[in-house]
């Protein structure tokens, strides 16, 4: 089971076969997590690739990829494990008439059938067997500060104490991924334990590639056009500004009607793939955006 | 591969694995740790060595990796880049990055200090020397015929209070203080009295009994504070009661987790560390030497604008209370005033504008200011006495059970 990830233009070009085009330093983070065994903790604006990033590595690893999504409120119980009760109860009132000692039943009844694994005790008995998963932590910042408590034990030791069961201990670590959108701030001791990336919006010249690598079909000039068009926007003063699956989604559409370069008519119909608020959609019509076309 | 039975990397170990001609590296990126900690970046001896590791995988001669394995250790936060860019450059130049590394040896002094000092939160250990126990009520003033000294307090206008009324406020927003801002979560934790039956333990417990449920346990939502945003006037006008609005603001942040604090003139500071950490004359001191206009006029809306394009960005949820305390006198542009109020009443849960010259009975919001902001407001309540803040403390304990 190879862990090595050989060289940092290694990881570029395993990257770009799965058609994610990451710069030098996710590269070098990536390649350092994986030499630390320590996890990336990601942050950006939103639509910059970070959630996706950890998808690709999944598949650039050849292994699964684990997914916990954070949200208000997610305790323990739901990143972790919990005991299907039902099923317990439902076959102790099977096993009442059976002549089996109580201990074996009991063993049964505590037994992985009765299991229910969640993301982080998944990842780390995963580890256990085949090679380590990628664990995906997404938006930890929707969580509070006793889950990232809680999360750090997990981080710093692989290791879960199921009272019933015993202690499960992950051979390999997996690879973990943490995203944030900064919405509060992540308590320090979290942000100690990982390798930290911004990820900013992209350059033209890179979203450039990106565009051109993800949407096959698309011609050099419209491509340009619409990554002009996005440096551009962003720049501007709007309440949200578009992300890089903005771009691609947009591209996507003007592919699809058959658009070799922008107009301003095609351009206002198809602005509620870059906006996604009233107000920014008002804001670019009319003039602005015929000037801003006429300047792609 | 199982971590636990590799021993930690000692220095030796890790100048050995470096090779010979790199004798004097880790002890660099040591004192650079320490320069980088002295600007406020969280170095800890852990990623002092974690940064000499990574130096070892990758090709020292190529400056842009090593600067890039430097900062991929160094740096936890976005704002935390410019610095450590400046650091690096000042440190690293000398070096002649990317060519034989000969100019390393010999250029380091003796070790840098390698005691982690982070930084640490007190959080639950303020010096609050003058924030005594609602106990203390002893020393009191002597009693006014007809009424208690907490009624004649409340009503009192701040602007007007004495040393001693002044302690004795501090004393009774200790005590409003932490009712403040609950808010029904999602979490649930075990409570005899509760109100909803905790299904979970239930069963577990009916598991003993074979499946019968004996005992029915309870469970109740967990009060979670709600996240505040205070901005603050401390402009000339609002003198006199913005600096006993920060004691209010301090109190607030010693009881509640989820306080931002910032103040502002005609530019925004973040002063929520400040007011964490230390007792509260030198809070103020040293609030007074970073906020460097503290009486000057005041552009309401180019302060909001740096909020808003700024931390506002990413504080400001649908979970999110802004408190604004300000008198409106503004000599900005109204329009810029009346956008940045919009764009943040959107954002944001409720958007209270605290004035204290609500106090005065002839008051009417007439100044261009008030009047482009008000349609924005969720509420728009007086600030200048204690009565107004039990009543604003009302008003966010609706808020947060809402």
């Amino acid at each position: 089971m190879s862990t090595a990830l050989g060289s940092i233009e290694q990881i570029q070009e395993r990257l770009r076969d799965y058609r994610y085009i990451a710069d030098r330093s996710m590269a070098m983070t990536i390649f350092l997590a994986k030499a630390l065994s320590k996890p990336i903790l990601l942050e950006g604006e939103a639509g910059v690739g970070k959630t996706e990033v950890a998808k690709v590595m999944a598949q650039v690893l050849d292994t699964r990829l684990i997914r916990l999504q954070c949200y208000e409120g997610l305790d323990a119980n739901h990143a972790l494990y919990e005991w299907n009760y039902a099923k317990q109860m439902l076959r102790i009132r099977l096993e009442e008439n059976t002549s089996r000692p109580r201990e074996e039943i009991e063993q049964t009844l505590f037994s992985d059938e009765f299991l229910i694994k969640r993301p982080l005790l998944e990842a780390i008995s995963a580890a256990a067997h085949e090679q380590p998963p990628v664990l995906l932590i997404d938006e930890i910042d929707r969580s509070d500060e006793e889950f990232e408590a809680f999360l750090l034990e997990v981080l710093s030791d692989f290791q879960i104490t199921i009272p019933e069961i015993g202690t499960i201990r992950a051979e390999q670590h997996p690879f973990v991924v943490v995203t944030s959108n900064r919405t509060r701030e992540i308590n320090d001791a979290l942000k100690r334990r990982c390798l930290y990336l911004w990820i900013p919006y992209p350059s033209f010249e890179r979203e450039f590639e990106i565009v051109s690598t993800k949407i096959p079909g698309i011609g050099p000039r419209l491509a340009g056009q619409i990554c002009n068009f996005m440096q551009k926007v962003r720049s501007m003063d709007f309440f949200k500004r578009p992300g890089v699956a903005e771009t691609l989604d947009w591209a996507t559409a003007l592919v699809l009607l058959h658009r070799e370069e922008l107009d301003p008519e095609t351009v206002e119909a198809t602005m509620g793939c870059v906006f996604k608020y009233y107000e920014d959609v008002q804001k670019m019509r009319g003039d602005r955006l015929t000037q801003l076309v006429a300047a792609c | 591969m199982i971590r636990e039975d590799e021993p930690a990397p000692t220095m030796e170990s890790l100048l050995a694995n470096l090779g010979p001609r790199r004798g004097h590296l880790a002890e660099n990126v040591i004192l650079f740790g320490s320069m980088l900690r002295r600007r406020g970046l969280d170095v800890t001896t852990g990623k002092i060595l974690d940064a000499c590791t990574s130096l070892g995988h990758i090709d020292l001669s190529r400056k842009g990796d090593f600067y890039l394995a430097l900062r991929v250790n160094f740096v936890s936060e976005r704002e935390q880049i410019d610095v450590f860019d400046e650091m690096f450059r000042q440190y690293w130049e000398p070096f002649h990055l990317g060519e034989e590394a000969s100019g390393l040896e010999g250029l380091s002094d003796e070790c840098g200090d390698e005691d982690s000092e982070t930084p640490s939160f007190d959080q639950g250990d303020p010096s609050l020397e003058d924030w005594g126990s609602p106990e203390g009520e002893q020393g009191e003033d002597a009693e006014t015929p007809g009424y208690s000294p907490e009624e004649v307090l409340a009503v009192k206008d701040f602007s007007t209070f004495t040393e001693e009324e002044v302690r004795a406020v501090r004393r009774i927003i200790t005590r409003i203080a932490p009712k403040l801002a609950t808010r029904l979560s999602r979490r649930y934790r075990r409570d005899g009295h509760g109100h909803d039956i905790d299904i979970r333990s239930t069963t577990r417990r009916s598991l003993r009994y074979g499946g019968d449920i004996v005992q029915l346990d309870w469970r109740r939502r967990k009060l979670k504070k709600l996240k505040l945003v205070l901005l603050c006037d401390v402009s000339g006008s609002m003198d006199l009661y913005s600096k006993f609005l920060i004691q209010f603001v301090y109190g607030l942040q010693q009881e509640l987790k989820n306080v931002e604090t910032f103040v502002f003139s005609t530019r925004l500071t973040r002063v929520t560390d400040f007011l964490r950490r230390k007792e509260l004359r030198s809070a103020l001191d040293n609030l007074a030497r970073i906020v460097l206009d503290w009486s000057g006029g005041t552009s309401i809306g180019a302060a909001l604008s740096d909020f808003n394009e700024g931390p506002g960005k990413s504080l400001v949820d649908h979970r999110t209370v802004v408190i604004l305390i300000s008198d409106g006198w503004d000599r900005g542009d109204p329009g810029v005033l009346e956008h940045e109020m919009q764009v943040l009443h959107r954002r944001a849960n409720k958007l209270l504008w605290l004035n204290p010259l609500l106090g005065s009975p002839n008051y009417q919001p007439l100044c261009k200011g008030m009047q482009a902001a008000l349609p924005h407001t969720d509420f728009f309540l007086p600030a200048h006495n204690l009565q107004s803040l039990i009543e604003l403390s009302q008003t966010l304990e609706q808020l947060a059970a809402a």
